[in-house]
């Protein structure tokens, strides 16, 4: 008996004292104290034996390459690039105090306080390249009134994609300009013997955006504030209507059969391919994949975009992960300054070569859009002049709506309890940052 | 205390050590506590201590979007039961590990009957079905991620031998999908639990079943009344295994489902990795302490249970 | 002596044998291997037939490239041996002590140690204990960690195996005047020679195919090890549908094992069947 008392005594001693030890240290990596007013190098000077690790998503893992070469090239430098395969896995690594010098990174509120950015993040207040910047995205990345995030492409836009052939063979010779007209163009089609709408209910995320563009006009009346404050939330009448709906148009047949195994990737086939006449999605990561699928064909050729509302056609902004990235505050001085001379290089000497490689419109009034660039995705930067923000973009945190969704398409949630699973996230991580009203 | 070291088939021992006259002194000689201290350091730091520092931080407010961390009392515990996520993923969790146990049992018995005799089939075929235990569990995923597209090989084999067009999602199923995915972790283990069946058939003393069947049993009488019981050891060992390892499951989920469609195949590991990845360590880890729990409550009895069934029969 | 009568059956057996095989075992790896020799346009609907045109080794040469292969099978080499051999050592001789020592505490002690087989790891708090300690990310943490998971199924197997050694044995050696260690190493460890091997088989198969806690331990060190290439590569790969790729990873992936297991078939399989079930 007594052996086992000293032994277990002895223990939890031990125990105590290590988990006091443990336990009084800050559980999230730290930042170095860097000064306010970081140096900007100039951004061809020789960084000979630096290596700069870049994280990226598989989707963006191409995005920066010819960025990478070009900086390489110049400056001597090397950059790694690490790609990892989901979300989770960027908090893990964080948590276990793997920083990267720089990443692509969702430049919302939302996405970016996950990161503790006054602490973590490099502050990018005077960068170079911020005067040049179009002014509408003067705002963007910006957590506490301090720039945190480097834009480099213009803001992902959440949009309907159409089949140009798909219409005309339906009659259709004008883009709807609310949702109403939106359903007739669906039925339109529908009769034609084409599938109106093609949805990736399999891999889930892209169901988001339909409650979402659907809300573009309460946004503007700042509901997303509101829910912010805990004033209103995803049960409330705005956005049980517009998942009511969306939860109708499926119902009513207007999207495709194999809606619940359908994914990302399937959206793109159809959609070129006619078999689906419309796909709601992110512009930046579908032309992306519809790039990708048409092999130096013009997308042009094949599709058309238009933004739609309820009442209108206001377009709804998600900066996503594919259009900028952020510095991080490794502790390396060296590697701080080094990493704030790539993105002074990116946007800067390399950005006319970096946006003719990717196809993608400039965010830069004195750089010019590359030649060639499809009207489509001058039509989608355009449409930021009549937009406002995501929940993404204007929600304090990011609960996974979509989950709750693709519950809904399954049958195993109403709208109701998809409002409700929703909330109780929200709140959780409202809490969790410790914001006012939760 | 001792019914749970009982449970884990501790008995104490018969004083075999023991000698007439001053032994008392010898256990400690004989068997010097420096045999136990570099296993148990080693259990310590990479075990018990991270198992107890969860017990503290799931009472606590950890997480990515804060530098502090404050004592919270259960507030993540009544979140979890709140949310109702948590039950449900508990419920997935013990439905797709008791079906894991049954799969691998009932095949690896069954397997070990069919293949029992030493020819040269038998071994080659055992051999075979031992390779998915050799593979990762991740391969195994994404290869039947593969074969049960709705365009995958199965679909077409079944359209091919059936005339119908089929088109079954196999994975994408809210109800069934939990089955297969219990299917195709058998398919990897089952080799394994096929193995200790066969070297506890192997191992069952001649003249039991020889005077069985002298008596004039037939082959599936002597398997029900002779050998099973013979075979408790085994059945301990696979259930144990099966049951309680799958409660842990991870790899075959992930790679196979990621724990859809809507959520019917997330085991409490999913849920744990999803929830840590969106900045909520606390709440993460406050799931990983149920899961310990949960895993703690069926372990002991069920191996009370098989424990005890060996020593009667 | 069988009958004749029993002729017919002897034919079922093996047609049945061989169908279940080939169905069950066979099929999917056919299709691992039909795949994985196809172009990236041809395995996007991966399919049984056979492929039009041969690229096996063109996807296994960019699998082995974009997957780092050889650092992802040194970086297993590297945490699976030491983790493999410490827990041995360490495990055989706490297992051999544990049998042998007498007492409520020893009876506790031996519960706690093998509480391992049925008590997950708490992830979480194991990987902020090693950066605490200043090893996450690296070799030492990860050996570790194998070490901490998998001692609960060493000691669990050997001290089975330890109670059915005859205590005589090692009274003789005593009474000869040999000190534990000698008992140990000289009496003992050979005797164990079955469920070490068994052992050493189990705890490398886990090792070996460890994505979970090396994703969580590893993720953001200098070290990877082969499951954990696999698993970054294939997410990519299965985000653009790329079959071939993915299967080209398994295939080198599980070699490895298969050819091991091809050359020591018998060792392997009679290693576990004797060792396991004591």
């Amino acid at each position: 008996m007594n052996s086992i008392k000293r032994f277990l005594a002895g223990t939890a001693v031990a125990a105590v004292v290590a988990l006091a030890a443990a336990g009084c240290t800050a559980a999230n990596p730290g930042g170095s104290t860097g000064g306010g007013d970081a140096a900007w190098p100039s951004p061809t000077a020789k960084l000979k034996g630096v290596t700069l690790t870049l994280w990226t998503q598989p989707a963006t893992s191409t995005y920066a390459d010819q960025v990478i070469s070009s900086f390489e090239k110049a400056t001597g430098a090397k950059v790694e690039k690490v790609v990892l395969p989901d979300d989770a896995s960027q908090l893990t690594k964080i948590a276990t105090g793997d920083l990267p010098d720089v990443a692509w990174w969702q430049p919302t509120g939302s996405a970016m306080s996950v990161l503790l950015p006054s602490k973590n993040l490099q502050s990018l207040d005077n960068a170079p390249w911020l005067p040049k910047l179009d002014p509408a995205l003067k705002d963007v990345g910006v957590v506490d009134k301090v720039h945190y995030a480097a834009m480099v492409s213009t803001p992902s836009v959440l949009g309907m994609f159409y089949n140009k052939a798909d219409f005309a063979k339906a009659g259709i010779s004008s883009t709807p300009t609310d949702w109403n007209s939106l359903l007739d163009t669906a039925k339109k089609l529908k009769a034609a013997g084409i599938t109106p709408f093609y949805e990736g209910g399999g891999d889930g995320w892209p169901t988001q955006w339909w409650p979402q563009v659907q809300l573009a006009e309460s946004a503007k009346a700042g509901f997303w504030t509101q829910v912010n404050q805990n004033k209103e939330s995803f049960t409330s009448k705005p956005m049980q209507d517009v998942i009511t709906r969306y939860q109708g148009m499926i119902k009513d047949g207007l999207f495709n059969s194999d809606i619940l195994t359908a994914t990302f990737d399937d959206q793109g086939t159809h959609l070129l391919d006619g078999s689906a006449a419309m796909v709601l999605q992110d512009s930046s990561a579908f032309l992306g994949l519809v790039n990708g699928k048409l092999n130096g064909q013009s997308v042009d050729d094949k599709l058309g975009w238009f933004p739609i509302s309820t009442d209108g056609n206001i377009a709804t902004t998600i900066p996503t992960g594919a259009n900028a990235l952020v510095a991080f505050k490794t502790g390396d001085s060296k590697k701080e300054a080094a990493t704030r001379q790539f993105l002074t290089f990116w946007l800067g000497p390399d950005y006319p070569k970096y946006i003719a490689a990717l196809k993608t419109a400039s965010i830069q009034p004195a750089v010019p859009n590359p030649e060639g660039l499809p009207a489509i995705n001058g039509k989608i930067k355009k449409s930021l002049s009549n937009s406002i923000g995501s929940m993404q973009s204007l929600a304090a945190v990011n609960p996974d709506l979509w989950r709750n969704l693709q519950d809904m398409l399954n049958g195993g949630k109403t709208p109701e309890q998809v409002g409700e699973a929703t909330n109780a996230q929200f709140d959780d991580l409202a809490k969790a940052q410790g914001l006012p009203g939760f | 205390m001792t019914a749970i070291a009982e449970s884990l088939g501790i008995r104490p021992q018969p004083h075999s050590g023991r000698r007439r006259g001053g032994a008392r002194l010898r256990q400690s000689q004989l068997y010097p506590s420096w045999l136990l201290w570099p296993a148990f350091l080693v259990l310590f730091i990479f075990f018990f201590l991270p198992n107890a520092l969860n017990f503290v931080y799931a009472f606590t407010d950890w997480s990515a979007f804060k530098d502090a961390i404050n004592p919270v009392g259960f507030d993540q515990f009544s979140t979890l039961l709140r949310d109702n996520l948590l039950v449900s993923d508990i419920r997935t969790t013990v439905i797709f590990a008791a079906l894991v146990a049954v799969f691998q049992n009932v095949f690896g018995l069954g397997l070990a009957l069919l293949l029992e005799k030493d020819t040269r089939i038998n071994r080659t075929a055992r051999a075979f079905f031992f390779l998915p235990v050799l593979m990762s569990a991740l391969a195994v995923g994404y290869m039947f991620q593969a074969l049960l597209r709705p365009d995958g090989a199965l679909n077409q084999a079944l359209t091919f031998l059936s005339g119908i067009h089929v088109d079954t999602a196999w994975l994408g199923n809210t109800t069934w999908t939990i089955v297969v995915v219990a299917l195709v972790n058998a398919w990897k283990w089952t080799g394994l639990s096929m193995l200790i069946y066969l070297a506890g058939l192997k191992t069952m003393p001649e003249d039991i079943i020889e005077a069985a069947r002298i008596d004039g049993a037939s082959w599936w009488k002597t398997l029900w009344t002779v050998r099973f019981p013979l075979l408790a050891p085994a059945v301990t060992f696979n259930v144990a295994t099966g049951l309680l390892g799958s409660l842990n499951s991870f790899d075959v989920v992930q790679a196979t489902t990621q724990g859809g469609p809507a959520r019917s195949t997330e085991v409490l590991n999913i849920f744990i990795y999803h929830t840590f990845g969106s900045g909520l360590f606390a709440q993460a880890t406050a799931m990983s302490l149920v899961l310990l729990v949960v895993v703690a409550v069926l372990a002991f009895p069920v191996i009370g249970i098989l424990r005890r069934r060996e020593n009667v029969l | 002596m069988r009958a004749r009568p029993f002729s017919l059956l002897r034919l079922v057996q093996p047609t049945v044998v061989v169908l279940l095989t080939v169905l069950v075992i066979g099929v999917p790896l056919w299709l691992v291997f039909v795949t994985s020799s196809k172009s990236q346009a041809e395995a996007n609907s991966p399919n049984l037939k056979l492929p039009t045109s041969w690229h096996l080794f063109e996807n296994l040469a960019t699998a082995f490239t974009d997957g780092r292969i050889p650092l992802g099978f040194f970086g297993s080499l590297l945490v699976m041996v030491p983790a493999v051999a410490g827990v041995l050592v360490v495990g055989s001789l706490a297992a051999w002590g544990l049998a042998r020592r007498v007492g409520r505490l020893n009876s506790v002690l031996y519960g706690a140690a093998i509480s391992g087989i049925v008590l997950p790891p708490a992830v979480v708090t194991l990987v902020f204990l090693l950066r605490q300690l200043g090893i996450a990310g690296t070799a030492p943490g990860m050996i570790g960690v194998y070490m901490g998971m998998y001692l609960g199924v060493v000691i669990f197997f050997i001290t089975g195996f330890v109670r059915t050694i005859p205590i005589e044995l090692e009274e003789a050696a005593r009474i000869d005047g040999a000190r534990p260690l000698t008992i140990f190493l000289r009496i003992i460890l050979p005797l164990l020679r079955p469920v070490i091997a068994t052992a050493t088989i189990l705890v490398c198969l886990y090792i070996w195919n460890d994505v979970f806690y090396a994703f969580f331990v590893l993720g953001g060190g200098q070290i990877s090890t082969l499951p954990l290439n696999l698993f970054r590569v294939a997410s990519g790969a299965l985000y653009q549908n790329n079959w071939n790729l993915i299967f080209s990873y398994v295939v080198i992936m599980s070699l490895p094992l298969v050819i091991v297991f091809i050359v020591a078939q018998r060792r392997i399989v009679s290693g576990i069947t004797s060792g396991a079930v004591k």
